[in-house]
């Protein structure tokens, strides 16, 4: 009786310290889960003071664009220092913001240990600081032009949507705008009133804003019709097609008549296009937008949202249909489209899109610069020709004709692409000069109603030949 | 008896080596406003503890790593101390001193007096005294009213009534069926701890409350012989704890902030989000001893010692530290179930409960895995009540830990 009972206390006993063991060791699961899941978002919290800890001893660097000029400083203001936006909204959406309260955007966020002249190690920082103490940052000089970058930031104003212009063959940026924006530097005082704005003036629409592209994504449809060697037959356009029950139209419904792959780009023939992505077929389709990049991350010096390419295994014809002529669930953003615009233009190369295209230290060294690098091999050289030419044409006697140039060949393909506003977003991507290509464009006018032809290709037109005169 | 000796050493001196090269790296971190008595302190304290171990292995034959491992976390602490602060670091020195004096007192005392377990109403009554002083007397700090001052001295009386109050649990169920024969006797334990309780409640301090509950509720499952009693125990917190949820605010303010300290980060939150944000800067290897902010932390010598750690150490001296102490728990419940006399036996696993009790709220608090309630860490905080209480209780742990021979009466 008196032995059961004593075993009876020591089982009770182990209950507890189980208990107790339990207890521990679950503080050690969530602590190591803590550290790897949720470390390192809490730690970008702007109220994290080790945030600010070495930015408050130190001369951030300033943000110079291409030809030197500066956009961006900070200067001593009493004990802290201030930082200066030389263009207020021109580059909201590029450089960003840098504040305490707000924390940071831009490239003010991603370039920030390099503003800052900091590593990324406390105990290498440090050793620095006994050797040599830090107070100056780097300075960033972009690819961006001045000039460019305010002349079409002009041609955007009072609009919704967004420009890209970039060299086809090195990738850098030349101008890059996303409307509307703000002014970083009244941030504190217009804050509340930007975080509300329907029209979302923080989204940096040229890379996180998706759009279905319309029918400029035909050319990627032209390029897998080539591949694939469907491209013999003629066909008989009547202005519309019914694919499995739905019916697809043309923009205003015109019948093209008798046309070819090249007469169907130019004259953007939407039922030519939906009935040969069908025929090409969702594999393919599907291979060529990858290799355009399209369902894949984007490296850029900017955080940029994934183009999306439909890639269900039970796609239906009017789905792949739809997909063909950039309608459904396909989504680009404008940035993009400027590349895949490059890639034809840079005989199928695509290249990464570069915006900083040096660091350089406080005393004038250069200690980082952005390489060309290829991305990925969209097409080949051969079928990268074929659709430069009939993009030309485009632009020559087609949909494209508001960006025609005279004494340059400009290459181009409109879009106007419907989306659930009935006001329809205009589309433009291109790139002159056709056979040496020094600029490619993508231009998109959210909700405009109007036509990528009579809306977007203007300004495009407007672009290039600024771009062609000024930038060397 | 030589080759216990071996054992013992290595550890022993490890230990040492790791207070001498942490300690050299703080008086670099230092050196400009290091002065001799800094020096001299430390120096004493490393060899205070050394020759501590030393001299325990010759005069116990009980558990030898209890000790060990507490002079590990005080190490610990008192270099984390020293760096977030060097005053406090200088006076934790010498509490930790005298914490090993009374270590070794207690040893003595507890070991040479006898009948603790015939005390009971001693210990009621010295805890109610000790609580209505409190609440006459206390002054609040951080929204407690659980501290008096005494002749300059700021101590916590909840520290000494822990003691107390394990003391007089152990001997209510060693004298168990003398109390069951009196009329109510059942509920005498019950409605003493409930009272205890209750008074800590009125201070605020809802970390004693937690640890008080669970140190009797344990210790009523394990000797209790009317299961009854235990449920309806378990169902009265389990009421009360609702209820106290719906009707204090303060209360209330505790699990809001657990839930979503980001939504309160600049007002009862703040404390809580610095915290994490020091243990997410740690990383697993830390930044390194004097290259973090720890000091952004308020209280963060006392209840937040651990993200400090955790943030200049890394999580993985945090864990080590929750190892050490779970290795801690377990020799102290090795300890009462190799103890054969009844009172020492609970005396054991009531102490070994409250260390680890008291350690889990904290690290689970400043972690935001369990509502934070403000309370020390034994050994490893800053503070003179509850370094020296521990090492009161250690001390006790000390003497049940060895094979004792007197008759139970």
């Amino acid at each position: 009786m008196k032995s059961n009972n004593i075993n009876k206390e020591v089982r009770r006993i182990i209950v507890v310290l189980v208990l107790v063991c339990v207890l521990f060791v679950s503080l050690v699961v969530y602590l190591t889960y803590f550290q790897i899941f949720k470390a390192e978002t809490v730690k970008m919290n702007s109220y994290n003071k080790r945030l600010w800890i070495n930015e408050e001893k130190i001369l951030r660097g300033s943000i110079i664009d291409r030809n030197g000029k500066i956009l961006a400083y900070s200067e001593k203001d009493g004990e802290t220092y201030r930082r200066i936006y030389n263009y207020g909204n021109l580059y909201s959406h590029i450089i960003g913001y840098s504040y305490r309260e707000y924390g940071k955007s831009g490239l003010e966020l991603k370039y920030n240990n390099e503003l800052l002249n900091i590593s990324k190690s406390a105990a290498l920082n440090e050793l620095r600081n006994i050797v040599a103490p830090n107070t100056e940052g780097n300075t960033l000089k972009l690819t961006i032009d001045h000039h460019l970058q305010e002349y079409s930031r002009n041609l955007l104003k009072g609009k919704k949507g967004s420009i890209v212009a970039m060299n086809p063959i090195t990738g850098e940026i030349y101008a890059m705008v996303s409307m509307p924006d703000f002014n970083p530097s009244t941030l504190r005082e217009n804050w509340s009133n930007i975080v509300e704005d329907e029209n979302s003036p923080l989204l940096n629409r040229a890379t996180s804003g998706l759009y279905q592209p319309g029918s400029t994504f035909k050319v990627i449809t032209a390029i897998a019709a080539i591949e694939a060697g469907k491209v013999g037959e003629k066909y008989n356009c009547t202005g519309s097609t019914t694919i499995d029950g739905y019916v697809l139209s043309d923009y205003n419904k015109t019948p093209h008549g008798n046309i070819d792959l090249t007469g169907a780009l130019v004259y953007s023939c939407n039922p030519y296009f939906a009935e040969k992505g069908v025929e090409i077929g969702k594999d393919k389709l599907e291979d060529v937008a990858e290799r355009f990049y399209l369902n894949k991350a984007i490296p850029f010096d900017l955080t940029v949202t994934k183009s999306s390419f439909p890639n269900k295994s039970n796609m239906g014809k009017t789905d792949i249909a739809a997909a063909s002529i950039g309608q459904g669930e396909v989504l680009v953003t404008p940035l993009h489209m400027a590349m895949i615009a490059s890639g034809i233009a840079n005989k199928g190369q695509i290249v990464k899109p570069i915006l900083v295209k040096e660091i350089i230290s406080p005393e004038g060294r250069i200690v980082g610069f952005s390489e060309i690098e290829i991305l990925s091999e969209g097409t080949d050289a051969f079928t990268a020709n074929e659709v430069k030419n009939m993009m030309v044409e485009v632009v020559q006697r087609g949909t494209g004709k508001n960006a025609r140039i005279n004494g340059v060949k400009v290459a181009g393909k409109t879009g106007t692409a419907q989306n659930p506003s009935n006001k329809d977003h205009a589309w433009f991507i291109g790139f002159a000069p056709a056979d040496d290509p020094k600029i490619a464009i993508a231009v998109i006018l959210e909700e405009e109603g109007a036509s990528g032809g009579t809306a977007a290709a203007p300004i495009a037109r407007k672009i290039i030949l600024e771009a062609l005169n000024t930038i060397n | 008896m030589l080759g216990n000796n071996v054992n013992y050493r290595i550890p022993r001196n490890l230990l040492f080596i790791f207070e001498l090269m942490t300690l050299a790296l703080m008086f670099l971190y230092y050196k400009d406003t290091l002065n001799r008595i800094t020096v001299i302190y430390s120096l004493t304290l490393i060899l205070l503890v050394y020759i501590s171990n030393f001299l325990l292995l010759r005069i116990t034959s009980g558990d030898n790593y209890i000790f060990l491992i507490v002079t590990m976390l005080v190490s610990i602490g008192v270099i984390m101390i020293y760096r977030i602060n060097p005053e406090l670091g200088m006076k934790q020195i010498l509490w930790i001193g005298f914490g090993i004096i009374l270590f070794f007192v207690t040893y003595i005392l507890f070991k040479r007096i006898r009948g603790w377990e015939n005390w009971f109403l001693v210990y009621a009554i010295g805890s109610v005294i000790l609580f209505i002083l409190t609440l006459l007397l206390g002054r609040s700090i951080k929204g407690a009213v659980n501290w008096i001052n005494i002749g300059g001295f700021s101590i916590q009386p909840s520290e000494i009534i822990k003691i107390l109050s394990v003391f007089l649990i152990a001997s209510y169920y060693t004298n168990y069926d003398k109390f069951n024969k009196m009329k109510f006797g059942n509920y005498y334990l019950m409605g003493i701890m409930y009272i205890f309780v209750m008074f800590l409640f009125l201070q605020k301090d809802l970390g004693s409350v937690l640890i008080f509950l669970s140190v009797f509720i344990a210790l009523q499952y394990v000797y209790e012989e009317d299961r009854k009693l235990v449920l309806i125990n378990l169902s009265i917190l389990m009421v009360s704890a609702i209820a106290g949820y719906f009707i204090f605010s303060h209360v209330q303010s505790r699990v809001h902030t657990w839930l979503n300290p980001w939504k309160y980060i600049d007002s009862k939150g703040y404390q809580i989000t610095q915290s994490l944000f020091a243990i997410a800067e740690g990383g697993f290897f830390g930044t390194g001893l004097g290259l973090g902010y720890p000091e952004f932390i308020p209280e963060v010598h006392t209840d937040f010692i651990f993200s400090a750690i955790c943030e200049e150490m890394g999580i993985f001296t945090g864990i080590g530290i929750i190892m050490l102490f779970l290795i801690l728990v377990y020799r102290g419940f090795k300890i009462a179930i190799n103890q054969k006399y009844r009172f020492y036996k609970i005396v054991a696993l009531g102490i070994s409960i409250l260390f680890g009790i008291q350690s889990f709220i904290i690290f689970g608090g400043v972690l935001n895995m369990i509502p934070l309630t403000g309370i020390t860490i034994p050994f490893v905080s800053y503070g003179g009540s509850s370094m020296l209480t521990s090492f009161i209780a250690l001390g006790i742990l000390q003497v049940v830990s060895e094979e004792l021979d007197f008759d139970e009466e």
